[in-house]
Formats: structure tokens, sequence, C-alpha cells
């Protein structure tokens, strides 16, 4: 059931007794867990926290923990499908999820004793009613149990008749409303797509308690925009949530517009920003960055030499020197800083790039550090997705957490660096896979494998860069291709995920258009598609849109897709 | 140095019987470096002591067995020793029940702390009963004095954020 009051239902319920937190491996998750924790911290609600990757981890830790805690929290993990079925719990387990998955599972909603969903109810939910899926098992009793006791022969058979025609009016009713319930699950369930950010609703919490802080501000602003890099809500909900964002943030941080009053240079404050669009910009060179953005990688097409030729017109056109370009941003001139954003907006306009500036947060503290939100989600996204040597999950995500604190820089520097690599390595890859047409249209998609030799494949056998590499290929294919009925194709990319086991990972991803709705059908279509055939398949990931097969299984599996998608 | 300890007496019969005082020269040098030996090694066990003593205060009465395997007899019976002592000290301190001043060797700063297990320990007890799972790279936020055994043997690390 929905959680109307999410203090007194939530908050207050658990401040006395001891939970147990499952985060999942994603940003807007790690945020939502920091500003929860530090809620715990503050109110000294002895928690543990158990990160998790994926469907299996949960259900292994659900059962070695569950003997020792009564009260269990699911950030971004868990609403989409039906819990109590998957982690057996005891019957007086209560779960709090709070997960931007949707929709949201039926039996999740409608469950009141064990499952409380921390989502908000505006959040266009679409939730069917109860009514039309769940129905009283009562009435199917009556038809077989009424005993034709000794009286009136005549009365008898005329009883009987009466019974054997509403048993079949009950029977045929029944068919019928069962297909229409059919039919409504699968609208219901069909497309998978993202809700509010898990930070946000957690910051709000915290606000409605009158405890929230700027340092969880700023959690909640890296929630949001991780969502926005990834590709998960509409542009328009973004807009809309960094307005919510901004009212906080101006209410956190006015000192710094009053003259008399103002806070010493170094102390923290975030500011509301127009900013440009390029990844890591500050950080690194300008040059580089406009190489390895793929906003503008795609609309130059940098994978060939006429692309690298405009870009040099573009820089021209700007006004900017080769040589300031190519260096440090911290190192360019002063006077080419100035008006740079307005520069390039400008000639970015001539060049059709309407979008290169976008709303966004920064956040100062100290005398020299300055983040914009979108360089701490690559930092943190690096940082949890960078291959380790031991294989276990956990370590990374521990680096990741540290790293949003503010007193450990020199993580969120290193996961900079991370992100750089990332960013160049993705690049070569989709210039890679263009130059050498490794994207072919199979009918109703677009397929592109990677194969195992290729340089930094390593990096990609995670989820989330795996996505950041496939949207990004699609926008790239969309600008390359001349092909227009190309350009409205999904895309489905695979990349190899064990060598020794010979699996891989295949990951769907919806078209892209310009007021696309973020909407993806590929969850249902997989699964489909590996029951008809019998593929060896993992269904591991929080998203049901990313699959693990078994390398030999592939093409019988793509043949399926193809059928069942056409 | 038995070995020398004989030569030592033989030569030192051998000199009171024959009387030849020219052997008392190495008879003094050997007597010197026994003497040393026993510094040694009495230094050796005394140090042992030390660290012993140290045990006391890292791991609580109960020793684990890894430890008791390694120490002699003799050493058991003066850790039980000072463990008495200690234990009568410390409840002779703050009132009627003592003062366990074994507990917070720095100045806590808070009631919880955030800490985060470096290996796996299986279950922990905790105050109203139920147990803690402690599994590698698992954040826990628990009562200081819960921990700090832990976290001064290393299993726990003091997450500071």
């Amino acid at each position: 059931m929905f959680v109307s009051d999410f203090r007194k239902e939530f908050y207050e319920v658990v401040q006395s007794q001891r939970v147990l937190l499952f985060v999942a491996s994603d940003v807007d998750a790690l945020c939502a867990c920091k500003i929860l924790q530090a809620l715990f911290q503050c109110d000294h609600v002895q928690y543990t926290l158990v990160p998790v990757s994926g469907w299996q981890e949960l259900e292994t830790a659900f059962l070695e923990h569950k003997e020792q805690f009564r009260y269990f929290i699911l950030i971004n993990c868990g609403a989409n499908v039906d819990l109590l079925d998957i982690l057996q719990p005891d019957e007086d387990a209560i779960f709090f999820v709070c997960d931007t998955h949707r929709p949201v599972n039926v039996v999740n909603v409608y469950n009141d004793a064990q499952i409380k969903l921390l989502i908000k109810q505006d959040d266009d939910l679409e939730v069917p009613a109860y009514d039309d899926i769940f129905r009283d098992e009562e009435d199917e009793e009556h038809s077989g149990s009424e005993s034709d006791n000794g009286s009136e022969p005549s009365e008898k058979r005329t009883r009987l008749e009466e019974e054997i025609v509403a048993q079949t009016m009950k029977r045929r009713q029944r068919r019928e409303w069962e297909a229409r319930r059919r039919d409504i699950l699968f609208d219901y369930e069909q497309y998978e797509y993202h809700g509010t950010s898990s930070a946000m609703v957690m910051f709000d919490l915290a606000w409605m308690m009158s405890k929230d802080l700027n340092d969880m501000l700023w959690w909640a602003i890296v929630g949001l925009t991780d969502q926005w890099v990834q590709d998960k809500i509409t542009q328009m909900k973004y807009v809309t949530d960094v307005g919510i964002l901004q009212r906080h943030v101006s209410r956190h941080n006015h000192r710094n517009e009053d003259e008399e009053n103002t806070l010493s240079v170094d102390c923290t404050r975030i500011s509301f920003e127009y900013d440009l669009r390029l990844a890591l910009y500050q950080h690194w060179s300008l040059h580089d960055s406009l190489c390895n953005t793929c906003y503008t990688a795609a609309r130059f097409k940098l994978w060939s030499v006429h692309g690298q030729k405009r870009l040099q017109e573009f820089l021209a056109d700007v006004g900017l020197p080769l040589k300031q370009v190519k260096q440090k941003f911290q190192s360019m001139d002063i006077s080419l800083k100035e008006n740079l954003r307005e520069m390039i907006e400008e000639s970015a306009n001539k060049f059709g790039m309407k979008d290169m500036r976008v709303q966004t947060f920064s956040i100062h503290f100290g005398f020299k550090h300055k983040f914009l939100a979108s360089d701490v989600v690559f930092a943190t996204m690096s940082l949890m997705e960078s291959p380790e040597k031991d294989g276990s999950g956990t370590d990374n995500f521990i680096q990741a957490l540290d790293s949003l604190s503010r007193s450990n820089l020199d993580k969120l520097y290193h996961g900079l660096e991370l992100a750089k690599k990332q960013l160049r390595a993705t690049q070569q890859t989709i210039a890679s896979c263009l130059c050498t047409n490794l994207v072919i249209s199979q009918g109703p998609f677009l397929y592109c494998s990677l194969m195992e030799g290729t340089p930094d494949i390593v990096l990609f056998s995670k989820p989330a860069s795996l996505s950041l590499l496939s949207r990004h290929l699609l926008k790239s294919f969309v600008f390359s291709t001349k092909n227009r009925r190309c350009k409205l194709l999904p895309l489905v990319m695979a990349a190899p995920l064990s060598v020794e086991q010979g699996t891989v990972t295949v990951m769907g991803i919806p078209p892209e258009t310009d007021s696309s709705d973020r909407k993806n059908f590929f969850g249902r279509a997989f699964e489909k598609a590996a029951e008809g055939t019998n593929s060896r398949t993992l269904h591991n990931h929080f998203d049901l849109s990313v699959i693990e097969l078994k390398a030999e299984d592939r093409s019988k599996f793509l043949d399926a897709l193809v059928s069942l998608l056409s | 140095m038995k070995a020398l300890y004989e030569q030592n007496q033989s030569d030192v019969n051998e000199v009171k019987s024959g009387g030849r005082s020219d052997l008392i020269p190495t008879i003094k040098f050997r007597h010197c470096s026994l003497l040393r030996n026993r510094r040694c090694a009495v230094a050796y066990l005394y140090d042992r002591l030390l660290r012993i003593r140290a045990l006391r205060w890292e791991y609580g009465s109960v020793l684990p067995n890894a430890l008791r395997f390694h120490m002699s007899a003799e050493e058991m019976e003066w850790f039980n020793h000072y463990k008495k002592s200690l234990a009568t000290y410390m409840r002779s301190l703050g009132g009627d029940e003592g003062l366990d001043i074994t507990q917070d060797m720095k100045p806590p700063k808070s009631l919880y702390i955030e800490v985060r297990c470096l290996k796996d320990y299986g279950e922990f007890e905790v105050d109203d009963g139920t147990s803690v799972l402690l599994k590698k790279n698992s954040q826990h936020f628990l009562p200081r004095w819960k921990c700090e055994q832990l976290v001064r043997q290393g299993v726990l690390e003091h997450v500071l954020s």
C-alpha cells in the first residue's frame, strides 16, 4: 500500500527499531541512502546497510539477515516485482520500498499488511482498480455445494436446471473477467519507466521533519541529475523537479545574495546554474570535453574527418584559439572564460545545437573545489562500475558511497579521472562501431554486438556503463544514418560479460525521439523470447530490460525477439 | 648456556685442585657471557609479559584459543592474576558497581557510531538480545560500547564522514 504520511507511518515506526537497508547499485540509490543515513544518525536509529546489485544478491542477503530484523527498507529495488513471492518473508516482517522503477507491481500496491510503498501517489502511476484484478474466491464455492436433499422430483428437476443455468452464467462471466484482467495487466506492465528520484523523496521526508541540511539537498540534486544523465526521465519532468529543488536551494543558500551578511568564501554553497552541457569540462580541457560529450560528438559527427573539421570551425567561430582550448580548463585565459557560456551557446545555435545549456546546480566548498552536479554523477558512477580486482561488487559500492561525503575529496577526484577514461573509451568504441558498421538493422530493431577483443571491453560489463554506451551509440547512429526508418528503431546491445562462463549481457534501449517518454518495452519482450526458445537467461538486474544470456543461445533468442516484435 | 656452564665448572675445579690460575680469565669471560645470556632471556620473557598484559586490554578477559596455544602455563597463571587484580581495581572505583576502564580508550564523541565490516565475522549480539550478521562491506550503526572491542581488533572500521 502507498504510505500517505511519510513521517507518521514510516519514520516514527522505524525510529525505535533496528532496520535493515537494502540499497541498489546506482547513484540515485546511493544519494537516497546517504540522506537516510544522515537522518538515522541524527536520531540514533540502529541500522545495517547491505549493498545489493541484483535479485540474487537481494535474496541471499535477505535469507541471511531475516532472523535478526523485522523492518526492512529497500531503496531502488523491489517495487516492480511481487516482493512477497520472491523473498518469502515471515508474517511480521514489514517492508518499506522506495523505488523509482515503474510500473509498481499490483500485489505490492494492494497488500496492506506487509508492504509499504514510499512513493508519492501523484506520480502518474495509473494503477488498475482493485476489483479489476482481484476477486474473492468465495463465490465459486457455492456452485457445487448445493446438495439437493430429498423433495418432490419435479421441484428437484427445475431446481437442478436453474442451478445448471446459473453455473454456466457464472463460468462465462468468470472467463470474461479473466480475459479483461489479462488485458489490463498486460497494458499496465508492458512498458517500464522511472518515477521521481528516491533521493528527492528522502529529502522531502527530511524537509517535512525540518531536519534538512544543505548536504542533503546536494545529494537530492545529484540523485535527480543521475536520472537525467541516464535518460531515465523525460525532459519535462527534469525541468519540473529542478524547479522544486531550486526553491529549496534558494531557501538554504540565500545568504550569498545579501551583500552585508554573506558567508565566508569557503563555506559550502549550492547555486543554480544555467551551464553548458559538456561533461566534466571544468576538470578537463575544453577540447577533450567537446570530443567526449555525446551531445556534441554526435552532432559534429566526430568519428569522421569531416566532423573534426567542423569542430575546428566551431572553435574558430566561438573565438577560442586551439592552444587555449587544449589545455586544462582552469589554466585557460580569464578573458576567454568570462563570457564562455554565452559565446559557446551562440555559436552552437548556428551549428544546429539548440540545447547547449541546461539547468543544473553547482556546489562550492573550500577555496578551490567547485563541482557541477553532473560531474559528481559521472565520478560516482565510474567509481561504482570500475572493474575490480577481487570480483566483489561491494568494495566499489563502499568507495562510491564514501566519495559522496565532502570529507573524501580524494576519492571524488579519483572518480573524476576514472570518468574521463570511461567517457573516452565510450566515444572510441562508438567511433569504431560506426566506422565498421557494426550496428545492423534486424527489422523491428537495431542490433549491435561488441566482440571479445574490443579494447576497454572490461569497462562495459556493468549495466550502467553499458547503458550509457548503448544510448550514446543510438544517438550517434541516428545522426550518422541517412535511412529515415532506421532513425526510429530501438536498439538491442550485446556485450560479453564473463569469458569463463560464456555469458553476454543483453540490453534493450527504446528509440531515440525528441519527445520520447522513456518507456521501455524490452523487459517483457526479453522474458517472452527467453521462454519461447528455452534460452538460458538470467534476469538478475533490477531493470528488467537488462539480462544475461549464454552466448550459444544468442542467435535463437534474437530470432525469437524479431518474430515477437514484428 | 649449559655447555658454557659445564666448561666453567670443570675449569673451576681444575683451578681449585690443580692450582692453574691462568684459567681464571677464561672462567670470568664465560661467566660474563652466562650473565649476558641470562639477561637476554629474562628481557625476552619480560617483553612477553608486557604483551600479554596488553592483550587483556585489547581482547578482554577471554583470550582466543590461538593465543592461548602459544602461552606457557606460567604465563596463563600470570595472566589470570593480572586479570584478577585489574578486576579488583575496577570494582573499587566508581561507587557500587565499579567502572570498566577498558572501555572508551579515547574520549567518545557520540553515543552511536557508524562502523564498516572489514572481514566476515559472523553473528554479533546486540543489547536487546537480537544479533547482527557482520559480513564484509556491510555498514552498521551501533552503540559505541558494543563495537569498541571489534574496532580495536580490526574487524570493524569506524567510518568518519
